[in-house]
């Protein structure tokens, strides 16, 4: 089965998410300004409160970014109607951990998930496999895109699940390296080529 | 070298940069005039005109921050702060001199007309949205002068520390020890921190070339053309990159130096957030901006990002928070 146009849904899907995210951002700096009644406030259990709150707010936003991210990459793995089974397979396992165990294990393992997709889409793409479809053309590009969305799950997983780590800032380091080489690749593919042999 | 120097070097940085600043003002807002002049009339003569003042604000911008480099060194060379031996057994070293970055107090706003100065003159071709650019500079000129001149009192905060330290030592006060533990964080986390001198340059750099980004965001909106799109673009992907790796560089530097104080979700780390995630959203959309009225919602993100961005940079001095110079 193929869903007309599901590519340019996906983005603005995608674009949604992204926007809802700013929002919550926005209420944060409102609430935020509203909450700070005197300069010791962030010493009280109020800001502590004010933090879970915030992180509440965000976590759906970042499990259905997750999602979407997942409706993105994994199709070059699989056929649609596999992959959106595959995704609701996901999201439905995601919502009952946070269920049962709380939101940050239900984030905690759809981060694991979408680290284990993108690595091996990482993997298959420095391969040049044949079994992964992209949108994008070209080597490099195609090299941009895995290695952003790797490090970018990498650096979410890292904060929600690795916060306490003594891997921590280490792990956030190479988050780091994949999102830079990543964003360079994606958007100067041709230029970088001249400096990439295999091309 | 001492503080008499530091001082002699802080009223010289004042003499000489005081006229380069007026100028710069005189030049941009001629700069403004033949910008709107080319707007109304389309006349090339305003144009050419227009590209001299751009070509010799840059110019005066690069030499007024020549000068300020010049100051950085002589604080760095004349300020030397002697930790006392008692709070030598607490901390690592036993002097410190003030590398301070060049993006500081009312510094921060000057660099970032002067990046945006120089971002412009590479878009010299583009007479419609240059001669856009030319007003927004002229804007940008008139609010470096009036509330962010770096030469009329020159790093303030800094001046303050220095000024108070070596009050201190003369009058063998002992809140020496209190002063010297709170200057060397200061000078340890934040003036000499290896962050300080690329997390918030990048992002300075960044918000230069989102300036364009944007100009062409509104042209895109008003004129209908592609063209507009690819422009924007271009100058989004350099902003979006030191965007992204700029911002980042600024978690371990939070954790570093402030450990356990409270700074997240601080309404600036929400704003670059907001603005993060409203420019992503921009760079997926503009991916379908041939597609029936994508163009249309590209360009009004391409607007929103930057009034976000501008709202992020503001955050600073009208909300309160660790970033902040406003408290409750």
């Amino acid at each position: 089965m193929k869903l007309k146009n599901y590519d340019f849904y996906l983005i603005i899907l995608t674009t949604l998410i992204l926007f809802a995210i700013g929002a919550v951002s926005l209420y944060g700096i409102t609430y935020y300004n509203y909450l700070a009644v005197d300069s010791r406030w962030t010493m009280t259990a109020q800001y502590s409160q004010y933090i879970d709150e915030m992180n509440s707010y965000l976590y759906p936003f970042l499990v259905l970014l997750l999602i979407s991210l997942g409706l993105c990459i994994p199709k070059r793995l699989f056929e649609q109607d596999i992959l959106i089974k595959f995704s609701a397979a996901i999201l439905g396992i995601t919502v009952m951990i946070t269920v049962f165990s709380g939101l940050e294990k239900g984030l905690g393992f759809i981060l694991a998930i979408m680290t284990v997709v993108q690595a091996i889409v990482l993997i298959l793409t420095i391969r040049k496999s044949k079994s992964i479809r992209f949108e994008k053309e070209g080597y490099i590009a195609r090299m941009g895109s895995s290695l952003l969305h790797f490090g970018f799950v990498i650096i979410i997983l890292n904060f929600v699940s690795f916060r306490d780590s003594p891997f921590h800032l280490l792990i956030f380091w190479i988050g780091v390296v994949l999102i830079t080489v990543g964003n360079v690749f994606s958007f100067y593919p041709e230029k970088m080529a001249l400096m990439w042999p295999r091309e | 070298m001492g503080f008499e120097e530091y001082i002699a070097a802080r009223e010289f940085l004042g003499t000489i940069g005081q006229p380069v600043i007026t100028y710069i003002l005189i030049i941009s807002l001629f700069q403004g005039i033949f910008s709107i002049l080319y707007l109304i009339k389309k006349n090339s003569r305003y144009y050419d005109y227009l590209i001299k003042c751009l070509y010799i604000s840059t110019g005066l911008y690069l030499t007024g921050f020549l000068m300020l480099a010049w100051f950085h060194v002589q604080i760095y060379d004349t300020v030397l702060i002697e930790y006392p031996a008692a709070l030598r057994q607490m901390i690592p070293v036993e002097n410190s001199r003030i590398a301070a970055p060049l993006w500081i107090e009312s510094e921060k706003l000057y660099f970032w007309a002067m990046c945006a100065s120089i971002f412009a003159m590479t878009v010299t071709k583009r007479k419609d949205i240059m001669s856009f650019l030319g007003v927004i500079l002229s804007i940008f000129s008139v609010v470096v002068y009036f509330f962010s001149n770096p030469f009329k009192d020159p790093l303030p905060i800094v001046n303050g520390e220095i000024t108070q330290w070596y009050a201190l030592l003369l009058s063998s006060d002992m809140r020496i020890f209190e002063i010297a533990g709170t200057l060397y964080g200061r000078i340890t986390f934040y003036y000499n921190s290896t962050y300080m001198w690329t997390h918030p340059p990048m992002l300075f750099i960044a918000y230069a070339s989102l300036i364009i980004t944007f100009a062409a965001c509104v042209y895109m909106l008003f004129k209908k053309d592609r063209l507009y799109d690819e422009i924007a673009y271009s100058y989004a992907k350099i902003g979006y990159i030191l965007l992204t790796t700029g911002m980042l560089i600024g978690y371990p530097w939070a954790v570093e130096a402030w450990k356990d104080s409270a700074w997240w979700w601080d309404p600036k780390i929400s704003g670059s957030i907001m603005m993060w995630v409203l420019y992503s959203a921009y760079l997926h959309s503009r991916i379908y901006v041939s597609k029936g009225k994508m163009w249309k919602t590209t360009a009004y993100l391409g607007i929103i990002c930057f009034v976000s961005l501008i709202f992020t940079y503001l955050l600073t001095y009208i909300v309160p928070g660790i970033h902040s110079v406003v408290q409750p």
